[in-house]
């Protein structure tokens, strides 16, 4: 049910944005890892990306693409919504949760202003997908 | 006058830096003017101290007024309480013989730790304020630990705080040149043990449970958005709005405005700190929109050290690359590369426009690539690196002589560093760290805020105190300063200030 209204909601949100380009489309292009580092210093606030690192404030995003939300071992302190939001990171819902992250999770504990701007946010996603097993 | 914005202007601006912030309903970040109290037909709440926000200075506030028997309201804009202080590492800035401290076996006293932080604040060096603070610090110690914060009896000798089980660590500046000399230095941060630096995320649940135990209940995801004023000026009330609407909360003995620095509020930062605007990351929990400073200046109150700022450049750890040396892009020397990486970023971001390197040979490399930091060349020369770099002829090569010559006899006469981080740059592979602005990490967050007395009063540009309004924490310039010397400082400061916001609010007679 609530993949359900995760995906209405970002297709909702994928509507809004063929009638209305471009505030926040996904960018069309591949994103730069390397300028996404910079873009990915807010998170480390919160987060860690690298393997072994463990987990900060919020958990770690080793390997994040393609992991259920809400399950990195070890990090206490998920809000419920999370737990039970049967989501599956992907960089397309990641792109469309920080465009506006009023737009799905309502009820996370992750609270931050998002990434208004759709190079930064492919930057940033190219950069965490190079953290993962190979 | 012609560019000042008009108040929808301004809230346009800042509805646009917000664009949503988790699960809040963040709508509203402007400051309206302050309503005066005739236009209040009624109040829909009162009590005697009504605070806004929820992190270490709203939670200290609250406790201490609640312990002294008044009633208190305290709201928090975000759904969970506990602001950016619960992002923090949690360490409070505290010495002049602290039980931890003794029982650890460090010495030191107040007149210490007075001298070194008057020393290494400079001249913009709140003295009342450090004074009363260094005075008071043992009674905030076990007021901390009245209030269940635990330190462990260890000590940690690393410059940062990576040991999760230690509670005591020095911190900061103590052991540089000059204030080694100035100053006998004692370990002064103090710590609840904690993994990965989550110390805050500890410091403030203890907190946030001895306010509850205090009767305290915190509402969340309320949005404080106007003062109430008498005629005269003074401070009766706040207009809040919520899910149901909005209320009128008189307060019968004062607001607390606690609601952080101004940090995720890019309108306001490129303003009042453009050094830290392009700085990345931008460090604070989403509160920090620069709310309660605004509503303080809508009703005239003063301001100080808006471009002051917290900017860590964290090159440590690991310490070993501190043997080598930061230049600027003279490839002369600038900051002793011991210092406390609050005085490295700060250091490079006024004073050196932002720019500079970190130049190591292979012996202080660091030993595997770092998300800190991007190598802007590597050669198997000085002088082929100082090429690569386009930094003028001959420069960084007399750096470099000049810093090897002393440093083999364990001298540093430029800038004294300290003989554990001196050590000759000669085996090749010579490498430069880009340590510009846009290149390396910088966390940022805001030490400007509202004009405050020891009492934590607001002090309006007369010079005169307005009546009814206390502010604490980031909200208020406080004890931090520009550079930044010590971790700390900014709990240290928000925890003990919150404290006396609270305790001359209770005895206010209003």
């Amino acid at each position: 049910m609530r993949v359900l209204t995760a995906l209405v909601a970002l297709l909702s949100l994928a509507g809004a944005v063929l009638a209305e380009p471009p505030a926040n489309a996904p960018a069309d292009t591949p994103g730069d890892p390397v300028r996404g580092r910079q873009i990915f210093a807010p998170c480390r606030t919160c987060h860690y990306p690298e393997k072994g690192y463990g987990h900060h404030n919020g958990p770690s995003l080793f390997g994040v693409f393609g992991r259920r939300a809400g399950t990195q071992e070890g990090f206490l302190y998920y809000s419920e919504t999370v737990k039970s939001s049967n989501l599956i990171w992907t960089p397309a819902l990641l792109d469309a949760w920080l465009a506006n992250p009023g737009s799905l999770l309502s009820g996370t504990n992750m609270m931050f202003v998002g990434i208004p701007d759709a190079r930064d946010r492919a930057d940033l996603i190219a950069y965490l997908a190079q953290f993962r097993d190979r | 006058m012609s560019d000042r914005p008009t108040s929808r202007t301004r809230r346009d601006f800042l509805r646009t830096g917000a664009i949503g912030a988790g699960a809040v309903t963040l709508a509203t970040y402007a400051t309206a003017p302050p309503a005066a109290v005739t236009t209040v037909r009624h109040w829909d709440d009162e009590a005697d101290v009504v605070i806004m926000g929820s992190g270490a200075a709203g939670i200290s506030a609250a406790i201490e007024a609640s312990g002294r028997g008044v009633a208190v309201r305290v709201y928090e804009m975000l759904a969970l309480a506990g602001g950016s202080s619960s992002l923090s590492g949690g360490v409070c800035y505290m010495g002049g013989g602290t039980p931890l401290q003794k029982a650890l076996g460090f010495e030191d006293s107040t007149e210490d730790m007075y001298r070194f932080m008057v020393a290494a604040s400079g001249v913009h060096a709140p003295l009342a304020k450090l004074q009363l603070y260094c005075e008071q610090s043992l009674a905030h110690f076990d007021w901390l630990v009245a209030n269940g914060v635990e330190y462990s009896r260890r000590f940690s000798a690393e410059k940062e705080l990576s040991h999760e089980e230690a509670s005591l660590y020095f911190c900061g500046n103590e052991r540089t040149h000059p204030y080694r000399e100035l100053a006998r230095p004692a370990p002064r941060g103090h710590v609840p043990p904690a993994k990965n630096q989550t110390g805050g995320r500890s410091l403030m649940q203890t907190l946030l449970a001895s306010a509850q135990r205090h009767g305290v209940h915190v509402a969340t995801g309320v949005t404080c958005e106007r003062l109430v004023c008498a005629s005269d000026g003074a401070v009766l009330g706040l207009e809040v709005r919520d899910a149901r609407g909005k209320r009128n909360i008189r307060a019968r003995k004062g607001v607390v405005l606690a609601a952080g620095g101004f940090i995720h509020n890019p309108e306001m930062l490129k303003k009042h700190a453009p050094e830290l605007f392009p700085c990345a990351p931008h460090w604070g929990r989403a509160g920090d929109m620069g709310i309660g400073i605004r509503m303080g200046m809508s009703i005239g109150a003063n301001v100080l050290h808006m471009h002051h700022g917290f900017a860590v450049l964290p090159l440590y750890p690991p310490e070993n690359v501190l043997k080598g040396v930061v230049v600027n892009v003279r490839g002369q020397r600038c900051v002793a590369e011991d210092s406390y990486y609050g005085v490295i970023g700060h250091d490079l971001l006024f004073k050196q426009g932002g720019r500079g390197y970190l130049i190591v040979d292979r012996n202080s490399d660091y030993s595997a690539p770092d998300y800190r930091l991007v190598a802007a060349g590597e050669a198997p020369t000085i002088a082929a690196l100082e090429a690569q770099l386009g930094l003028p002829p001959e420069s960084l090569q007399q750096t470099v002589t000049y810093y090897n010559r002393f440093a083999e006899r364990g001298e540093d006469p430029l800038l004294g560093k300290a003989r554990d981080y001196l050590a000759p740059l000669i085996q090749q592979p010579f490498k430069a760290y880009d340590l510009g602005v846009d290149k390396a990490f910088y966390a940022v967050h805001t030490f400007g805020g509202l004009e405050t007395t020891v009492n934590a009063e607001v002090v309006n540009a007369g010079g005169e105190i307005i009546p009814g309004l206390y502010a604490a924490g980031r909200t208020a310039a406080g004890i931090p300063v520009s550079p930044y010397y010590a971790s700390g400082l900014s709990i240290g400061d928000a925890t003990f200030f919150g404290r006396r916001a609270a305790m001359h609010a209770v005895a206010r007679r209003a």
